[in-house]
């Protein structure tokens, strides 16, 4: 990157509120040591305590969704690297969004089922939620209980909105965004 | 039957068993992305302790954060004792948690609304 357009991007961070972001490759440790970062900086912020863990669990719940599709998937590391973006909006809501390549009909199914719960209730959420707390484990899996899309619907203060841009004939970068 | 003694990580909780005394005890926050795998050794101690002796079983529990895979198993947990329970089994839950952290009280009231069993959520004092 040239030393002159850092100021470009210095700018898009303060015009978003960005707090802390991060593009790349996560490692589990990685994922910790950030969300560490995250949970200091927004007690340093002196958010309350309930949107210090909703934004925590947020994160979490989206990086760790990243890196186990791509390994599900066995995408090469190009293709295996999310983008996380966390702010403060002036409206004093705190934002998580994050972003990465999906197999476009994955996209297609993920965006249909984030519509889907962004059309619920507080109420339709929390049994949906109850619900997918029953449904049997698949034998084998190692995480993916389902739950998470619900858990983050319902910690999102407005709809959770999903957007999927096309990359080529097979692949497109889903984002995601929860309002806390 | 062998005790669990894990000791806590930044993502993963402290968990200790105590056969003797039937006690199971967990804290802290718990993150891993393969939470299965880590908590097997916890459901094979819940199954083994439940099947082997008739003795009461409380559920120690000062868990803070959890990622959706870990509530999973913590329900499966909880309804191997709610099982336990309804047969007439002694069991007993206390959630411990600080009076600030409103998200841990309400995850564990969550929690309670699915046992039968007596489920204590407690606000440490002073």
């Amino acid at each position: 990157m040239k030393p002159q357009d850092l100021l470009a991007l210095r700018e898009t961070f303060d015009s978003n509120a960005i707090l802390l972001s991060f593009n790349g490759l996560f490692s589990a440790t990685l994922i910790e040591e950030i969300g560490h970062a995250l949970r200091r900086h927004l007690e340093a912020l002196e958010a309350s305590s309930s949107a210090t863990a909703d934004v925590f669990s947020i994160y979490i719940e989206l990086t760790q969704n990243i890196r186990h599709y791509s390994r599900q998937k066995n995408l090469p590391d190009a293709m295996a690297s999310g983008t996380v973006v966390i702010s403060h909006r002036s409206d004093g809501h705190y934002e998580v969004c994050a972003g990465n390549v999906l197999h476009l009909a994955d996209g297609k199914a993920l965006c249909r089922h984030v519509e889907q719960l962004a059309g619920m209730d507080k109420a339709e959420l929390k049994a949906a939620y109850k619900l997918q707390l029953r449904m049997p484990r698949e034998p084998g899996a190692t995480t993916g209980a389902g739950l998470g899309l619900i858990d983050m619907a319902r910690k999102s203060s407005q709809p959770p909105a999903a957007a999927l841009q096309v990359l080529d004939e097979q692949y497109g970068f889903f984002s995601l965004q929860i309002v806390i | 039957m062998l005790d669990l003694n894990i000791p806590a990580t930044t993502s993963t909780p402290c968990i200790r068993t105590d056969t003797a005394r039937g006690v199971l005890h967990m804290s802290g926050d718990s993150y891993p992305e393969n939470a299965f795998e880590f908590f097997q050794p916890v459901l094979d101690w819940v199954q083994a302790y439940l099947g082997d002796s008739s003795l009461p079983l409380q559920l120690d529990i000062g868990l803070l954060y959890l990622n959706t895979s870990s509530i999973r198993i913590m329900m499966d947990i909880f309804d191997s004792a709610e099982e336990a329970f309804v047969a007439g089994r002694d069991i007993r839950l206390v959630w411990h948690y600080q009076p600030e952290n409103e998200r841990v009280a309400e995850l564990a009231e969550e929690f309670s609304e699915d046992c039968s069993f007596p489920f204590e959520i407690m606000a440490y004092t002073g």
